[in-house]
């Protein structure tokens, strides 16, 4: 859009005015309760302000960030929160690419339906349904163990396994973060221009063949964009863990979002200790989604 | 659409797999919805005994135990539980409303007009957009105290006021604009110009010439924000405290915690989280769909 | 329809400036150091009536954890007689629970919407005393309350650090374990246990009631050791510290698993190992009550008077018996239950506060029905003996002689409970027991 280099200075600055006019609300909102907040919880993280001693935290430098990286707890809760996100981003790229793929072609009241069906658990949250995973991974009396049981194996520990827990609340994190990449999937398999796939087949390619060869590619973006926001939603994970878990057993389903919230309202209640956790998390987190940023972009433009 | 010409085994071998995941993906709901109607002998399943899948008889017991407890609102008294789900609605609806005013305005700016600092106030929206919120609760925890959210003292606003710190967050989160700036995209400048040189002022550009065509991303972006708003879970944890000013899913979790041991209550409540948000979705999911594909696919 | 888009945009407008408006206006927190508000000083046992009322309607918030019961509409019934005997005040009740109810009450504090009244018990009132939280309470404690409080230990849990009385104590009871009667009996396990008496017995008779237990099978899991988290921890240590005799608190007044904890951490480990007893490695004690109540478990470390009433069920026999020691003779922990005042600037709400949490413990009518609700012992030897023929409260007032110290208001408790269920994970995890409780026995008194 560089339709503007033949506006005088008068007509930019009146448009930067009235720029400014739009963006105010979503400005003071933005600033106010996200930006403000995020330097508060900044420079907390240079203080010892805690619990006991909330309005004059002393600045102790980077104590905080020090204590961090020789904390065994946060690092086990680093490796938890890189083991989700490792685990929980390929599958649940690559199931939501199988059932894209194995729905969009299906008449429209079908592929709505299953569409639909994937999408329940995103819409629900973790909230409402925690207490039924809670029942089906119950040792005890669960349903999984049931089944197992039913069919004469061993009954597992599940989430009262250090092992196990964090492949439970991963199976849980699937199902509610897949429902968003098969719609768009669906959408973005819909868009593949036909006439090439007809071409391919008619050169008798195999399904497989046109696949990688030609539909690949052009849901590329869709990929990208999948990863991306399943990645972040894998950082997030907190909810399930604070209901299921609360970071046990042994701290094997403590994650850093969790870990931060025991710290500041559970345990020590340190909270320029916490803000630390918070501030690495963000640099992390933004660094991870710069690149994939860049990447994104590169992508679609093509 | 294109049809198989005959049916591969590949294809029968996804359906009953696609099947096996549907039953999986929906059997927590089902068993909410089952449950909370459920007897009490029906719901809890002892060692040796075997699981009720479907419930031998309806009993709304359930039910009028969840709506036992009651509160007084407005004058009048109602059932807690019927509270939290207000509490739900008006976040959620409160929300959008202002997601969708803010965030549409900021995205047509960032999209279609040049100006002083574009590029800054972008990048601090993109960057922001992929932090968690719990990042930040500590802060904005005290702050929202500060400004006197939370505690009060006008009897009408205190009612409602704690509520705006989940919803001020909400709105505040860049990617509604992010998404808003995608679909702003697609007006075309030579309307803009046009009603420019028309003479129509900015904002009635905005409404006439911009608005019609951002519609579906509007759509999009208002049932987004209201389901995001709805699950905000770990902002309202922190937020709200006192019962009269809970969600219905922090209500739904300390009932879960508070009467553990009372599954078909729990159930109940769970059913009253789960139902109300699954129609809103299932009656503009299509709107959703297109939504999401559209602001998605632009990147 | 431009109308309406009108509209809307410039009600989001004015409703974006008025929050920013709130943001100048409200932020000067008064910061007041915490002070008692001066309240009539008036003669505990009398009730009151709603006498000081100056006209100006106040509302108060109270927080209750279940220790009326979960869910017994008790709160409501009490709220209900006092504001109408005290017009002039509105009392709203929020029910928190032990699992999340402290992580509630820490936001609260720290948003500065604590409630008026909790009602707890010392461990967390006097942390907030001391973090100066809480109104001072003591002008109610004077000498014809003191004089009506035999019970030293009881006086002593109610002070913060300087002496300063933060809990308004209501009754007290023993914790203590449960049994299921019918599943002993069916898995002969019942010989070991004594029912006779003071039902006091050994560690010995125990490890054999779980050997029998898991070897009959007649619930899934003898018992569970639960470790998931803190709340109701007080029954695990109270299991370790009584196997062999040990106290958590060493004769320095630090925190301490000496040699005999560490014995008895063993031969629990040795116990799980063996499938004599569980190890709840995500649960709680509220998880490990529905267990009992259930049938999955044939025993509770988190047995209580509170408790008796919440996971009461009519498909077995629930006995009470202590816990099981080297020597024969218990060394118990106690619950007292209290209420503490919150310091919220506001001496309307403070002395409305006090009168209500008066009413609630004092009121010749509702406080000793009060105290039967809590299902404990009166803290005031006034209130007599509320339980005639009570055989089950007999066998728990006969009790109290095993009373041990009591260290839930020393410093470091609240930074000694994480560390306490993390360390029984350890332990039962495989680790080193002597290395995990001297792990603890740091970082406790770190």
């Amino acid at each position: 859009m560089a339709k503007g280099s033949k506006r005088s200075l008068v007509l930019q600055r009146r448009e930067t005015g009235v720029s400014y006019l739009f963006l105010l609300p979503a400005l003071i909102f933005f600033l106010g309760f996200v930006i403000y907040p995020m330097l508060m919880g900044i420079i907390t993280s240079f203080t010892d302000a805690s619990f006991a001693n909330q309005s004059n935290g002393k600045f102790i430098a980077f104590d905080n960030y020090i204590r961090l990286f020789n904390d065994p707890v946060f690092k086990k809760s680093a490796v938890n929160t890189v083991i989700i996100v490792v685990a929980a981003v390929p599958t649940v790229t690559a199931f939501s690419l199988w059932v894209g793929s194995a729905i969009y072609k299906m008449k429209a009241w079908t592929r709505s339906f299953f569409r639909c069906v994937f999408y329940l658990p995103v819409v629900t949250g973790s909230v409402a349904v925690v207490v039924v995973w809670k029942w089906m991974f119950d040792k005890y009396n669960g349903l999984f163990n049931y089944v197992i049981k039913a069919f004469g194996g061993k009954p597992l520990p599940w989430t009262e396994s250090a092992t196990m827990a964090i492949w439970c609340i991963i199976i849980i994190l699937f199902t509610t973060s897949i429902g968003q990449p098969i719609v768009l999937y669906v959408a973005a398999l819909g868009n593949v221009d036909n006439s090439l796939v007809e071409a391919a087949q008619v050169d008798g390619a195999t399904n497989l063949q046109t696949f990688w060869k030609i539909k690949w590619p052009s849901i590329m973006p869709t990929t990208l964009y999948v990863v991306i926001i399943t990645t972040i939603n894998s950082f997030q994970c907190f909810a399930l863990i604070q209901l299921l878990t609360r970071g046990g057993p042994l701290y094997s389903t403590s994650t850093v979002m969790y870990l931060l919230y025991e710290t500041a309202f559970i345990t020590s209640k340190d909270f320029g200790y916490a803000d630390a956790m918070g501030v690495v998390l963000a640099i992390v987190i933004a660094i991870f989604s710069a690149i994939q940023f860049k990447v994104m972009n590169g992508g679609t433009t093509e | 659409m294109r049809q198989e010409k005959k049916i591969s085994p590949y294809f029968i071998v996804s359906v009953i797999l696609l099947v096996l995941l549907a039953i999986f993906f929906i059997f927590p709901l089902y068993w909410i919805i089952t449950g909370s109607v459920k007897e009490k002998s029906d719901i809890i399943v002892k060692a040796g005994q075997s699981v009720k899948w479907i419930p031998t008889s309806i009993s709304w017991d359930n039910y009028a135990r969840l709506f036992k407890s009651s509160t007084q609102f407005f004058g009048a008294k109602i059932p807690m539980a019927i509270r939290w789900l207000f509490n739900s609605v008006f976040i959620s609806v409160v929300a959008m409303l202002l997601t969708c005013v803010t965030a549409s305005l900021a995205g047509y700016v960032l999209a279609k007009k040049r100006f002083w600092g574009r590029g800054v106030v972008f990048s601090l929206f993109v960057c922001a957009m992929a932090l968690p919120k719990q990042v930040i609760l500590i802060p904005l925890l005290q702050q929202v105290s500060n400004m006197g959210f939370l505690s009060s003292k006008t009897p009408v606003l205190s009612e409602v006021l704690p509520l705006f710190a989940v919803i001020c967050p909400v709105v505040g989160w860049p990617f509604g604009v992010f998404l808003m700036k995608q679909f702003s995209e697609n007006i075309p400048t030579s309307l803009l110009e046009a009603a420019r040189i028309d003479g129509a002022g900015e904002l009635t550009t905005f409404i006439n010439v911009a608005f019609p065509i951002i519609k579906p991303g509007f759509g999009a972006l208002a049932i987004f924000t209201f389901i995001n708003a709805w699950n905000e879970y770990p902002l309202q944890l922190v937020m709200l405290q006192q019962d009269s000013v809970k969600t219905i899913s922090l209500g739904i979790a300390s009932l879960q915690s508070e009467m553990s041991n009372d599954y078909g209550l729990i159930m109940a409540g769970a059913a009253l989280a789960a139902v109300p948000i699954i129609i809103v979705f299932l009656c503009f999911q299509k709107y959703f769909t297109q939504g999401i594909t559209m602001g998605a696919v632009k990147g | 329809m431009n109308l309406k888009k009108t509209l809307a945009f410039a009600l989001s407008l004015s409703m974006a400036v008025s929050m920013a408006g709130c943001g100048g206006t409200g932020s000067a927190p008064s910061t007041a150091p915490s002070t008692a508000p001066d309240s009539q000083p008036s003669a505990p046992a009398v009730s009151d009536s709603g006498g000081g009322a100056t006209g100006e309607q106040v509302t108060i918030k109270w927080w209750a954890f279940p220790t009326f019961g979960v869910d017994s509409g008790y709160e409501e019934e009490v709220i209900a007689a006092f504001e109408k005997a005290n017009p002039d005040v509105k009392v709203e009740l929020t029910t928190i629970d032990f699992t999340s109810g402290p992580e509630q009450l820490t936001s609260a504090i720290t948003a500065g919407t604590a409630p008026d009244i909790l009602f707890d018990a010392p461990g967390r009132i006097i942390e907030y005393g001391n973090a100066g939280n809480l109104v001072a309470l003591d002008d109610m404690f004077d000498s014809a309350y003191l004089a009506d409080v035999t019970n030293q230990g009881v006086l002593e849990a109610c002070k913060g650090a300087g002496g300063t009385y933060y809990m308004y104590p209501i009754s007290s009871s023993p914790f203590y374990m449960g049994l299921n009667k019918e599943a002993l009996v069916s898995s002969g396990a019942i010989e070991f246990v004594n029912l006779e008496g003071d039902r006091t017995w050994t560690t010995e008779d125990f490890q054999n009631m779980c050997a029998k237990l898991a070897e009959n099978g007649a619930t899934a899991v003898p018992g569970i050791v639960y470790c998931g988290g803190q709340g109701g921890d007080q029954g695990t240590r109270a299991l370790v510290n009584n196997l062999y005799s040990s106290t958590i608190v060493g004769s320095d007044g630090k925190w301490n698993i000496d040699a005999n904890g560490v014995k008895a951490l063993q031969l629990l480990a040795d116990m799980y190992s063996k499938g004599h007893l569980d190890a709840g490695f995500s649960m709680a004690a509220a998880d490990e009550l529905q267990q009992f109540q259930q049938e999955t478990a044939a025993m509770t470390f988190c047995w209580g008077t509170s408790n008796e009433v919440s996971y009461a069920t009519e498909d077995f026999t629930q006995e009470a018996v202590p816990f099981p020691s080297d020597d024969g003779v218990p060394e118990l922990e106690y619950l007292v239950n209290g209420f503490c005042v919150f310091d919220n600037k506001d001496a309307a709400r403070a002395d409305a506060a006090k009168r209500f949490l008066k009413f609630i413990c004092d009121d010749s009518e509702w406080g000793p029905q009060s105290v039967i609700k809590t299902n404990a012992f009166p803290v005031r030897d006034s209130f007599g003996d509320l339980y005639p023929g009570d055989e089950h409260k007999a066998l728990l007032a006969s009790w109290t002689q095993y009373y041990g110290p009591y260290y839930n208001t020393k410093d470091g408790f609240a930074t000694m409970r994480p560390l306490w269920f993390n360390m029984l994970q350890n332990v039962f995890n495989g680790n080193d027991v002597q290395a995990e409780a001297d792990n603890f026995n740091t970082q406790a008194n770190a």
